[in-house]
């Protein structure tokens, strides 16, 4: 056993006793003793089949069936002190590796899994079985490689093949291939009949196909159910590529049915608590989850989410009723979950973005929501992370489920410029696509409506593509549009999703611009109807998805070929304008930025040369200069929160106060945790006799506990005074007096009001 | 000490208008050996700020400042013996140090031109002065060693760093500089900076300055001592003088008597229903507001 050994047995040595998979099992060489057991098991007598795997955990006098009996009894710890022996007695038996990379897979420790996969096909390069573990453990990570082992297998292996055929059956069906993946399973089935396997796995999966086709009561769960009333899986399995495709509601149902005829089902448990709680049904949602916990404790989402409900302690529910005003567009409401510490200063801001969403998108996409929307912000990512994936360190900033979206708060990119509203403001352009459409939209429309809209409606107008998109627009990475949504799913290179993301964004933009809205609203409308990408192509547009792909590749020439064709020279001119910085060359730094800038005037994000440019105006002391830089950057969608304070109190400067409040509120999109911002925006909403926006800045500023406690009670005391509110002004001079007695202005105010 | 409690005792003990007519205050500041060009800049100009407000706040004559290559070991000795000279117990002395410090895990030292000044000696030369109420600032790398060793009764330290394995050169001094005459330090509006409020001012600008930068905090300034709040160490205008006019005596009187009662009210309030205090504090404050109002018109201020 060498060192790396001993870890594997570590980690599952810690682990608990109950972690229980119901596994077909495919393999040609598994031990006729073992076969016997799991046909009692398969057929649904599972007394009986754990009375045999328990008899053979004693009688065998091989270890390596008497660590599969114990991992079929549901005893993972016991199986695996069996393998640990079991590699000591065969130290050459390929099989004897692959059995224990199963057990890590079935405990969710993949890559230990995949480890022992490798040195099993070290032993013996073509042992399918172990070559289809590793298929497995790059299908859990919807990796690309699945195929790639998966047809390893079937060329190499063709009669050991149905593991391979059903795991290319769920990819395909997972990128809605429905077709080819029918034909998988058929293959599957084939030799199911062949080997005189399980056809429940197959039967399952057949299901899905009639689920994704539109037939929801599948003859071939009744088939399965005749074969074992307790496989939970029959439905389990359809329900799965309901949540793939985002209909939670459809799947939470299904789910409901496999923990019915099969209680111990627990990764139904588990599905049914994190669906649940994508639909805001948090006590459901941790009894599940309770449940499941029991039965695999060593699921990771498991425990993540049940953690994050105990946090939910942390947070406040604001309900926010519907605005009901005659002429108003219909709203139903909306229910904030914020955490406390945040609530007070951002509530108001997520609230006025959620209605303005709601009222900009019912308009132009001519639906009305059903329900209130709930809308979560985390100041901790890995809170967000769980709530999305039960998993940390995913690398989103936001999500939706139908009503609930949820995302990372403000607090959580304090030190950096997230701008949360463009964010929020993406978030419920999903809302919209996936309710209009039953969940029916595909990703990529979903995606590209939510960026065309951050790009022309939301508070961030302005492309913001990347620099890598640029190149990869350059190298022709874009894929047509028919195929759009394997660049979300199944990405075959680094940055692929996000060159997805704008391609879907240009593609709208397109739309809008060709057909106008109605062409967008016309695809939303076909994909409600079921169609697929092609035909909602064809149908809303008239115009065949070839067309529209060359079409499309002409629009984008046309709108970024200029900036494409620049792109190494632009790169250059930042590099030169970087170098320019770091020597503190004012003079350089101002012509290379322009020139920069003239290359891709649209760049405002991280490193945008405008910045550059503004701060070498600003050390050559060229003010005049340095504000219409500013104003250009603003105008083009820059939103670095010093870049843009620094131009408010320039344009201050210049008595052109309205537009610095404009720039203020801007600032509030990226940066409502500073303080600044709220006492510069209250005052100058004071001025402008706005004294009720005024009163809103103020609060946030007391919220946000500045250093000067006294004189942010004091501002607020006077916006309430100005507000006709005399009975708040009373109590907050009384707070900031009671902090500093001799506060002059304060103490005037006091006997102006109290007089 | 919660904010309340903090700011009870500020006012409670009247210090911020009443010690200064009562006892001197006495200021050295120290500007070390920088070593670097940059450094030794940069120590100038903050022990050149400092020892600007401590003339405005002290008087001309009661300030020492050494800094540059004046700044040695025996000039900070004399320095210190005359200071034993010249003040009464009921003085207060502020000692400001500006510079490098070091720590070896067993000395530290204030790097000074020629042979240096290690933190025993700092101590014993502290000891020796007879005002009894006493603040010292070490704003040097390092300063952290001898936070515990330096506070004695009377005697509040502030340091730049928590330890004195904290050796960067710190930022302290500067922001400390600037908290004597930023209004923003003044918490309690009443014109004076005490140590309590530089400490408060000049800590939460070191860590956003650090935080603005992206960089790790290398210095965490630290306070010790419980005088922090009554020693006042600049004054944001000119010193008061005794009221001469017999009518603004009184007024002063009762405007010190009204303080009290309100501090006294503020400790109440735990044990009070929230609207009963907010009433009883509207009707002591505008009594002040009132009594003020009175003082400003006697001295011809505009209300």
């Amino acid at each position: 056993m060498n060192l790396r050994r001993l870890a594997y047995a570590l980690v599952l040595a810690g682990c608990g006793t109950g972690a229980h998979a119901f596994t077909i099992e495919y393999s040609l060489d598994r031990p006729a003793p073992l076969v016997a057991c799991d046909k009692q098991l398969y057929r649904g007598a599972r007394a009986d089949a754990m009375a045999c795997y328990r008899k053979l955990i004693v009688d065998s006098t091989d270890n390596r069936i008497k660590a599969d009996a114990a991992r079929a009894s549901g005893d993972a710890r016991g199986a695996n002190g069996f393998f640990q022996v079991a590699i000591k007695d065969y130290p050459q038996d390929a099989r004897v590796r692959t059995r224990w990379g199963e057990l890590f897979l079935a405990t969710h420790q993949n890559s230990e899994a995949a480890k022992l996969f490798q040195e099993a096909l070290e032993q013996d390069p073509k042992y399918a079985p172990a070559m289809l573990g590793l298929a497995k453990v790059a299908a859990s990570g919807f990796e690309e490689k699945t195929r790639e082992y998966a047809k390893k297998v079937i060329d190499e292996a063709p009669d050991q093949a149905v593991g391979a055929h059903l795991l290319l059956a769920r990819a395909a069906l997972e990128d809605g291939a429905i077709d080819a993946g029918d034909k998988e399973i058929d293959k599957a089935l084939e030799l199911v009949k062949k080997h005189d396997f399980s056809p429940l796995e197959a039967y399952a999966l057949k299901a899905s196909v009639d689920l994704l086709r539109g037939t929801t009561d599948s003859p071939w769960t009744k088939r399965a159910l005749a074969l074992n009333a307790g496989y939970g899986e029959a439905y389990a399995t359809p329900a799965y590529f309901y949540v793939i495709t985002r209909r939670y509601r459809e799947a939470i149902d299904l789910l409901n049915k496999a923990v019915e005829v099969e209680p111990d089902l627990y990764s139904a448990h588990t599905e049914l608590g994190v669906n649940l709680l994508r639909e805001n049904r948090i006590d459901e949602a941790q009894q599940h989850l309770a449940i499941a916990y029991r039965g695999d404790p060593f699921s990771a989402p498991v425990v993540n989410t049940l953690r994050l409900i105990d946090s939910f302690s942390n947070f406040v529910v604001l309900r926010h009723e519907p605005d009901t005003k005659p002429g108003s567009v219909p709203n139903k409401g909306s229910l904030l979950r914020l955490h406390k510490k945040e609530a007070p200063v951002i509530e108001p801001y997520v609230l006025d973005l959620v209605n303005r969403t709601i009222a900009t998108y019912t308009k132009r996409y001519g639906f009305e929501l059903k329900e209130p929307v709930v809308v979560e912000l985390y100041p901790q990512h890995d809170d967000f992370a769980v709530r999305t994936s039960g998993l940390p360190g995913i690398g989103l900033l936001g999500v939706t489920f139908g009503y609930l979206v949820a995302m990372d708060s403000p607090a959580r990119h304090a030190d950096s410029d997230f701008h949360w509203g463009t964010t929020l403001w993406h978030e419920m352009a999903h809302v919209f696509t996936l309710e209009a459409t039953r969940h029916l939209v595909p990703r990529w429309f979903s995606e590209g409506v939510s960026v065309y809209e951050e790009w022309t409606t939301g508070p961030l107008h302005g492309r913001h593509i990347p620099p890598p998109v640029l190149k990869a627009i350059k190298d022709g990475k874009f894929l047509p549009v028919a195929e759009l949504d394997r660049g979300f799913i199944r990405p075959t290179y680094e940055q692929q999703v996000i060159v997805s993301y704008m391609q879907a964004g240009l593609t709208c933009e397109y739309v809008a611009s060709r057909f106008g809205q109605a062409g967008l609203k016309a695809m939303l409308d076909q994909f409600g109807a079921g169609k697929d990408t092609a035909q909602a192509v064809e149908a809303a547009l008239k115009i065949t998805p070839a067309q529209f792909d060359k079409d499309f590749k002409a629009y984008v020439e046309q709108q970024l070929g200029t900036v494409i064709a620049n792109y190494e020279s632009w790169q250059h001119a930042l590099a030169e304008t970087s170098e320019a910085v770091r020597a503190k060359d004012w003079r350089l730094v101002a012509a290379k930025s322009a020139e920069a800038i003239e290359l891709n005037p649209d760049f405002v994000d991280q490193g945008s040369p405008y910045i550059a440019k503004a701060r070498a105006h600003k050390e050559l002391k060229e003010t005049a200069l340095m504000t219409s830089t500013l104003l250009e950057y603003r105008k083009r969608g820059g939103y670095d929160p010093d870049a843009l304070l620094s131009l408010a109190t320039s344009l201050t400067e210049a008595n052109r106060t309205d537009e610095a409040t404009g720039v203020l509120k801007d600032v509030l999109m990226v940066a409502p945790l500073r303080t600044e911002v709220h006492s510069q925006l209250g005052d100058r909403l004071l001025a402008a006799g706005d004294a009720a926006d005024a009163v809103v800045e103020y609060k946030a500023l007391l919220a946000l506990a500045p250093k000067d406690m006294a004189d942010a009670h004091y501002r607020l005391a006077k916006a309430y005074l100005a507000a006709g509110d005399k009975t708040g002004s009373r109590e907050h001079l009384l707070y900031a007096l009671e902090i500093a007695p001799h506060y002059r202005e304060a103490q005037q105010l006091l006997l102006e009001v109290v007089r | 000490m919660s904010a309340r409690t903090h700011l009870a005792v500020l006012a409670a003990l009247g210090a911020v208008f009443a010690a200064p007519a009562r006892a001197d205050l006495y200021y050295l500041v120290v500007g070390g050996l920088g070593g670097e060009a940059k450094y030794q800049e940069q120590f100038d100009k903050d022990t050149a700020a400092v020892a600007a407000v401590a003339r405005r706040t002290a008087g001309n004559d009661h300030v020492v400042v050494l800094q540059g290559e004046s700044a040695t070991r025996a000039a900070l000795v004399k320095a210190f013996d005359s200071l034993r000279t010249r003040t009464k117990p009921a003085d207060s002395l502020a000692v400001v140090l500006i510079g490098h410090g070091s720590f070896d895990g067993d000395t530290y030292k204030f790097n000074l031109p020629g042979p240096d000044i290690d933190g025993g000696e700092l101590k014993k030369l502290l000891g020796g002065v007879p005002a009894r109420t006493q603040l010292v600032v070490n704003a040097t790398s390092a300063s952290g060693a001898v936070l515990d060793s330096w506070v004695a009764d009377g005697r509040t330290v502030i340091t730049a760093t928590r330890s004195g394995f904290e050796r960067n050169a710190t930022r302290f001094a500067e922001v400390f500089a600037a908290a004597l005459t930023d209004g923003a330090a003044d918490i309690n509006k009443n014109g004076v900076i005490t140590a309590q409020e530089a400490f408060d001012y000049a800590s939460r600008a070191v860590a956003d300055s650090y935080k603005d930068k992206g960089a790790l905090a290398t210095e965490h300034p630290q306070l010790k001592g419980g005088g922090a709040a009554r020693f006042m160490v600049a004054r944001l205008g000119a010193a008061p003088s005794a009221p001469a006019n017999p009518e603004v005596a009184a007024l002063t009187t009762e405007r010190e008597r009204l303080d009290g009662e309100i501090e006294a009210l503020k400790e109440r309030r735990e044990q009070m229903a929230p609207d009963a205090y907010l009433d009883q504090l509207q009707k002591l404050l505008v009594q002040l507001a009132e009594v003020q109002g009175k003082i400003d018109a006697a001295q011809g201020k505009p209300q």
